[in-house]
């Protein structure tokens, strides 16, 4: 199980997993350097080849699409569709632009789907930054995709699992770069360790501003601990347009709330057990007997216990209470015993 | 079990109405902590697994939630709260501690029950309208989707909700069984004895002796 060991069938180390404390190091697997993927939108002409190599190499089934007025290929995302460029059509100082959009998994440092998972192991992320679905273990709550800031993964209600980018993680492990990056005619997408792809977005953000791009910029969001898919956007001032949430956040309010509140919830219910225990240690059961036996056991409260040795010895001095916690019925308590009072004063 | 002149306290569709609420609810409870706190997580294996007990606790919420409707129509008129039960719920840390001299007697229900079914009746709301869009994230009857924001907030109050409920189901029970012998008897074969009565419910063992 690779929650005993840190590491999945790819043997690639894991640095977090879902619904677990930290995994423990793991020798003797690959940890390797971590890897960023970098989309250049000025470079990229819009021709889709990389959602068909992602298809292809993935083994990805056909998701049957329509003309709505786009050059979009699908409405959305897909269980089935794990990469969709976006045509964002927009007026930009009068004149008509494509504000695309490569959306697929960003990867997070700080993955918001892992953090709202609630099966162990379930969603995984590798120590060269890529963040997995084990769907061994997905248990198809799709509380992931509440808690991806970039509204990401898709459910399929025929295998009830969660799918999105794998970033291509087989290939990666076999030193290849993914499907998108090696089919993209333009150069559009880079790949390399993440500091080398910082470096070189940093290089294209000056090119593009040079140009006249003044607000071009790295998306590389700092609420999600930065990302293993980073973009270079020309119009940095539109976010929004491009569809990047401009401060996304790994566990926004209520998830976060949650987690503290868990610690509460739990002990409050822990010592809810223990409360009732103590009480009834303390206190014991309250027997209906009292009532309805004439005995000497009623008006005994100094010397309640097996006084009469009648078949119901738990009459308690709960008549008088005061004294009841000092003086608690049998403790053997839970059945009324119905024995003997020479066992019962024995002890 | 019953004597002859033990008082019915139960009805038959009482005590299976009550054992569907209950018996759903504990398993609600039990995959709910799983599916909230990881190392409880293993209870789903109690149920066949993690995507059974996501399979079945929505269901399972929506039998508790039926029980729930007929549970309050059934009750909710003798439920209702009325002086002798504020009386009785003021002197609730006499009751805690079997000082029974200085608690009120009780009726057919105690403050303290009447108050019980109605935070459940509450809590039950609370249930079924945050469960429903954690159960159906895509929408539901044309509502949503409601990924995002709505199900994480609602995944807030449907835990917080649990907690209540179950600290409510742990007093429940250890005052329906051990703290109070007689008392499972009533929701098991519907009978209590006269002693049971007297000694918990004074006012009602008054009315049903005649």
């Amino acid at each position: 199980m690779p929650q005993d060991r840190g590491v999945t069938q790819s043997g690639l180390a894991i640095r977090r997993m879902s619904a677990s404390s930290e995994p423990p190091p793991s020798p003797n697997v690959r940890t390797g350097p971590e890897y960023a993927k970098l989309i250049d939108i000025s470079r990229c002409i819009g021709c889709k080849g990389c959602e068909v190599a992602c298809k292809e190499w993935n083994e990805l089934g056909i998701e049957p699409t329509e003309n709505f007025g786009s050059m979009q290929s699908h409405r959305d995302l897909g269980p089935d569709t794990w990469l969709l460029m976006r045509f964002n059509e927009i007026e930009v100082g009068g004149d008509l632009q494509w504000l695309i959009k490569k959306d697929a998994c960003l990867h997070c440092e700080e993955p918001g789907c892992l953090y709202a998972c609630p099966s162990p192991g379930a969603i995984v992320q590798y120590e060269n930054g890529i963040v997995d679905f084990n769907h061994d273990s997905c248990i198809g709550c799709q509380l992931c995709v509440s808690g991806c800031p970039f509204d990401i993964p898709r459910f399929n209600p025929a295998t009830r699992k969660v799918y999105k980018c794998n970033m291509c993680v087989d290939r990666v492990e076999a030193g290849l770069e993914p499907a998108c990056v090696k089919t993209c005619p333009t150069n559009a997408i880079s790949w390399g360790t993440k500091e080398d792809m910082v470096t070189l977005a940093e290089q294209k953000v000056e090119r593009l501003q040079a140009r006249g791009f003044d607000n071009a910029t790295l998306y590389d969001p700092a609420g999600v601990g930065g990302t293993h898919m980073m973009y270079v956007v020309p119009h940095g001032d539109q976010l929004g347009e491009y569809d990047l949430p401009a401060d996304p956040k790994a566990s926004p309010g209520a998830l976060a709330a949650l987690g503290g509140l868990r610690k509460l919830g739990a002990s409050a219910l822990g010592l809810g057990i223990l409360g009732t225990a103590l009480h009834y240690l303390g206190f014991g059961p309250q027997e209906p007997g009292a009532a309805e036996v004439p005995s000497n056991g009623v008006g005994g409260g100094t010397a309640p216990m097996s006084a009469g040795g009648e078949s119901r010895p738990t009459v308690e001095s709960q008549a008088t209470g005061e004294s009841s916690p000092t003086v608690p019925s049998p403790p053997t308590g839970e059945t009324p015993p119905t024995g003997d009072p020479t066992g019962s004063t024995e002890g | 079990m019953s004597a002859p002149n033990d008082l019915k306290r139960f009805a038959y569709a009482e005590r299976v109405i009550h054992w569907v609420a209950g018996l759903s609810f504990l398993f609600l409870l039990m995959t709910g902590l799983a599916f909230s706190h990881p190392r409880l997580f293993w209870i789903t294996s109690l149920v066949g697994g993690g995507s059974t007990a996501r399979f079945l606790h929505p269901w399972m919420g929506t039998l508790f939630t039926g029980s729930m409707v007929v549970m309050f129509f059934t009750w909710a008129k003798e439920m209702s709260i009325q002086d002798g039960d504020r009386a009785w719920l003021k002197s609730i840390k006499h009751y805690a501690v079997h000082d029974k001299d200085n608690v009120p007697p009780a009726g057919k229900y105690n403050g303290g029950q009447k108050l019980f079914f109605w935070s459940m009746a509450i809590l039950g709301v609370a249930y079924i309208v945050t469960g429903i869009p954690m159960w159906m994230p895509g929408g539901f009857l044309g509502v949503g989707p409601f990924y995002g924001g709505v199900v994480n907030s609602m995944r807030l109050v449907h835990y917080l909700s649990t907690v209540f409920g179950g600290l409510l189901l742990i007093v429940h029970v250890y005052l329906g069984t051990i703290a109070y012998p007689g008392t499972l008897g009533g929701m098991l074969h519907g009978t209590v004895t006269n002693a049971w009565a007297k000694l918990h419910h004074p006012l009602w063992h008054k009315d049903q002796s005649g």
